[in-house]
């Protein structure tokens, strides 16, 4: 089958799946719900609790998770062709240490960042992410003769032990209530309760896409080594540039809007590979597809299972996650 | 900063409450506005539901416990409670004076401000402890391990467990005979009683409405939201004070609950209660504004969305009635006069 | 075709660099870099492929500059095979020949039936043809580095710039490669620049040598001229037997023993 032909069946295969999750997950919940009653326009919305079951709370969540699972499988694919090293995830650079920090201060200091409908919590691990980006590119690029991967793969784990260590400084400190709340934070939570925080975390999101779709083919040649794929007429420094970036832009934007929701970026990309193999024209949108349609399933999951309680979405894909990945490291051995 | 509030502005706020019922925007805004709401910051009340989840069938009788071969001579003279709640029943029972330490948690009455702070559930300082040289030191329950090492030094200990709103009158009335101080003890058991009953014959044989009651959740949103399940002095108030807790079915203390769950039980009050920090009347407004993205729920359409600040509410101590006529003054508004 | 004119380029102290060296690749030759490890032939050769830029000195390919060529443009002229190639994830073999289009394709362009048909007559020039389908990290390593060899060619460069191409494999496939090379440049006319320590493989395959010792050329010129028993021992510090070898068809030099470092 022609290249043309396997992206493009590929895209429609886990383009249906996404929407087919997105389509299933507000029709199902805890509660049980009449889909007349919901698009019936005679009732007032005011008065009409099952149209407010599924616009407010299923409807947002459903849309959070495609969000965040897309954004967070597309960022392991990148971070891993960056990395060359399969084992990477979204969140080995650190950036989501720094979300972390960020939302652990906000959480234990009365601070208010709270923005156009969007609360100080994600407005924090927004602005921890950044920083962590920010701090992980300046070390990487000290040395001359631009990035080198393993520096930057030393500054994240660095990084991400630092952050950490700072994170249970404060929470030393900070009351036990506010603890657990981080602690629960961590976890990843879907319940994003409105619109607003998906629409600001869309356009930086979108703008990462954007620069996704430019990466693909420099991505596969990147697997190379950066000599190699140099010698072959790729730009690497602005391509590591433009994944590193893009990529950290879509976990900070993904993180701040549903926490570090774990083994997305690892499970995901391994998957589809595993499915579709090793190039990244056909791996990249497919893993954004499927992550979509993973988070979304799982967060279906996860709100039912226990209800009326809701398992935090993270514990769910991190006990899925964790065999998978011991399963990977044992098949790669 | 934290400045201790007197007892007429907590009077104040709980007029407030008392009158307003429903935490309406207006004048009883600007009447919370003169108010310091709590200057306390940190309340541990999490860390109380589970010490109370975990480890409640374990020794549901607290009482004073001493190392062999140390005859006791009288009551103690030297008390260290980590406990806020213990603390603020010693000061209620006159004991405040032979209190010398109290937890790093402690903010009420403002005489624990001056007094040395040991630590409190997961950090208490032992050698400090002992270096105070006290006769008593009120632990939780669940540390099995300070209460050794205390007794092995020769130090009594009274060991707290938390439970229901029973467990307030009976934690009172062991304290007392422990410090002797059984008839200050009883008196005040006695009026706690009182009060709690005069609440009960107050809302009975009115109809119950379907109560949440919310302890948690994250600032200026809807998400993270802890609310009370069917176990805990939270859960007994609202039953006291004439309400259905709608998350009743569930046998814990605390619910993490999506708003889908909250749509779907349909609460006709909203009890959302903050605590550890003072809030402004803009932050007060803003949090309460959080619930309008709910329309479909009954409370929030019949704006029976009330916000308790305090931390009363959450250190289940002799304030505890104070926050039970609030939260029944919030399920069933006084008459206006 | 590819010159290089009094280059410098310095690592930092301790380290060795290149210093003045002048080196020219004519149109269809076969040069061989010669030197001990650590000599600086790989850092010769990243400034050749334009992936060093050169602190002082010109490179130029038909006398234009280097460094004004664009990575894209500088890679349909010039393809470069790395000692070793180690890939992350498993990419097909056909997928990483057909890599070696990369130069010809715009951003979005997806390769056509002709860049296929491309690469497949690589990988036949190669004799990996039958090996298309099979994943890159199953291959054994001298299967590895013919794949490699047809990902090169698959970039349709002119000239080839190979580092150490039989360093890490056993002596048949070493015949195998060097054979390999022999050919492409005979009947492809691919003008190719060899970076090794292997002085038989220099002597058998090289018409032209350029001695590299400690960052500088000790000698250049064709490989009967340049390959002596002295050169021999001025660039490896090694008493060694040169002599035409009649059944082989080339010089060989058979190393006798080590000589104590003049300094």
């Amino acid at each position: 089958m022609s290249l043309r032909r396997r992206v493009f069946f590929t895209v429609l295969l886990f383009g249906l799946m996404a929407v087919a999750a997105c389509v299933f997950a507000p029709m199902v919940g805890s509660a049980p719900i009449s889909l007349r009653r919901v698009f019936d326009r005679s009732v007032p919305f005011a008065d009409n609790a099952d149209a407010q079951i599924f616009f407010i709370s299923r409807l947002p969540r459903t849309l959070a998770a495609a969000l965040v699972g897309a954004a967070l499988a597309a960022s392991g694919v990148v971070f891993q062709a960056l990395l060359r090293n399969p084992l990477a995830t979204p969140f080995t650079l650190g950036v989501s240490a720094g979300a972390a920090l960020g939302a652990m201060l906000a959480i234990t200091f009365p601070i208010s960042l709270a923005f156009a409908g969007v609360s100080t919590v994600p407005i924090a691990s927004f602005a921890g992410a950044l920083g962590a980006v920010g701090v992980v590119y300046a070390l990487s690029t000290v040395r001359r003769h631009g990035l080198s991967t393993n520096v930057l793969l030393l500054a994240g784990i660095t990084l991400n032990a630092f952050f950490s260590s700072l994170i249970l400084f404060i929470q030393y400190l900070a009351d036990f209530s506010q603890t657990m709340r981080t602690v629960r934070w961590l976890m990843g939570d879907l319940d994003v309760g409105s619109y607003a925080p998906i629409l600001a975390a869309l356009p930086f999101t979108l703008l990462a896409f954007a620069v996704f779709a430019w990466l693909p083919r420099s991505l596969n040649l990147l697997t190379l080594g950066a000599d190699a794929a140099s010698a072959r007429g790729v730009d690497v420094l602005r391509t590591q540039r433009l994944a590193f970036f893009s990529a950290s832009l879509a976990t900070g934007a993904a993180v701040s809007l549903g926490g570090p929701v774990g083994f997305i970026g690892i499970i995901v990309p391994h998957l589809v590979r595993l499915l579709v193999g090793a190039d990244h024209r056909v791996v990249l949108p497919a893993s954004t597809l499927f992550g979509a349609a993973f988070l979304v399933v799982c967060d279906v999951a996860a709100r039912t299972l226990i209800a009326p309680m809701v398992l935090p979405v993270g514990i769910l894909t991190a006990m899925i996650g964790g065999p998978f990945f011991l399963w990977l490291l044992i098949r790669r051995g | 900063m934290a400045v201790a509030p007197s007892n007429r502005h907590v009077e104040h706020r709980t007029e407030v409450v008392r009158h307003g019922g429903v935490a309406l925007p207006g004048r009883n805004s600007t009447s919370l506005e003169t108010a310091p709401a709590s200057a306390c910051r940190r309340v541990p009340v999490i860390m109380m539901l589970i010490a109370c989840a975990a480890f409640s069938d374990g020794c549901s009788q607290p009482a004073a416990s001493r190392a062999t071969g140390q005859p006791r001579t009288g009551p103690p003279q030297r008390i260290v409670s980590i406990v806020p709640a213990v603390t603020e029943m010693l000061f209620a029972i006159g004991a405040g004076p032979n209190v010398v330490a109290v937890s790093s948690f402690d903010t009420w009455p403002p005489e624990v401000k001056g007094l040395t702070k040991v630590g409190a559930l997961l950090d208490p300082d032992i050698e400090q402890v002992i270096r105070l040289r006290p006769d008593l030191v009120v632990v939780y329950g669940t540390q099995p391990e300070t209460r050794t090492k205390l007794e092995r030094a020769g130090i009594a200990t009274f060991p707290y467990v938390m439970g229901g709103l029973d467990n307030l009158t009976s934690t009172i009335r062991q304290l007392g005979a422990v410090v002797g101080r059984p008839r200050e003890a009883e008196a005040q058991a006695a009026a706690i009683q009182a009060r709690l009953d005069a609440i009960r014959q107050r809302v009975a044989g009115r109809p119950r409405p379907r109560t949440l009651l919310v302890f948690g959740r994250e600032p200026g949103a809807l998400r993270a939201i802890d609310a009370s399940g069917g176990i805990g002095f939270l859960s007994d108030i609202v039953a006291l004070a004439g309400g259905d807790n709608v998350f009743a079915a569930e046998k814990r203390e605390a619910v993490r609950v999506g708003i889908e769950s909250i749509l779907a039980a349909a609460p006709e009050v909203i009890i959302d209660l903050h605590y550890g920090r003072s809030l402004t009347p803009e932050q007060i407004d803003k949090e309460r504004a959080a619930w309008k993205t709910l329309p479909a729920v009954p409370a929030v359409r019949e704006g029976r969305v009330a916000l308790l600040v305090g931390d009363e509410f959450v250190v289940p101590g002799p304030r505890l009635v104070d926050a039970a006529e609030a939260i029944a003054d919030v399920i069933h508004p006084a008459r206006r006069r | 075709m590819l010159q290089a004119a009094d280059v410098s380029f310095v690592y930092g102290p301790g380290q060795a660099g290149l210093h003045g060296v002048s080196v020219d690749v004519p149109g269809g030759g076969l040069v061989g870099i010669l030197g001990p490890n650590g000599s600086g032939k790989t850092t010769l050769l990243r400034v050749l492929g334009g992936m060093l830029p050169a602190a002082s000195g010109r490179v130029t390919i038909d006398g234009r500059d280097l460094w004004r060529i664009s990575r894209r443009d500088l890679a349909r002229q010039i393809a470069v095979v790395p000692q070793e190639t180690r890939l992350s994830f498993e990419y097909s073999v056909l997928e990483v020949v057909l890599m070696g289009r990369y130069p010809h394709l715009g951003a979005f362009e997806l390769e056509s039936q002709d860049d296929v048909a491309i690469a497949r007559e690589a990988l036949a020039a190669t004799g990996t043809l039958a090996l298309e389908h099979r994943l890159f990290p199953t291959l054994s390593g001298g299967e590895k580095q013919r794949v490699v060899i047809a990902s090169a060619l698959a970039q349709s460069a002119g000239l080839m710039l190979l580092d150490e191409p039989t360093a890490a494999l056993d002596p048949g496939y070493q015949v195998e490669i060097a054979s390999l090379l022999r050919r492409l440049n005979a009947e492809r006319g691919v003008t190719m620049a060899i970076a090794t320590h292997d002085l038989n493989l220099a002597a058998g395959l090289c018409r032209q040598l350029v001695l590299l010792r400690e960052g500088r050329v000790i000698a250049s010129g064709p490989t009967d001229q340049v390959l002596t028993r002295e050169s021999v021992r001025a660039l490896y510090d090694v008493e060694a037997d040169v002599h035409y070898h009649e059944a082989a068809g080339h010089l060989t030099v058979v190393p006798l023993r080590r000589i104590r470092a003049r300094d």
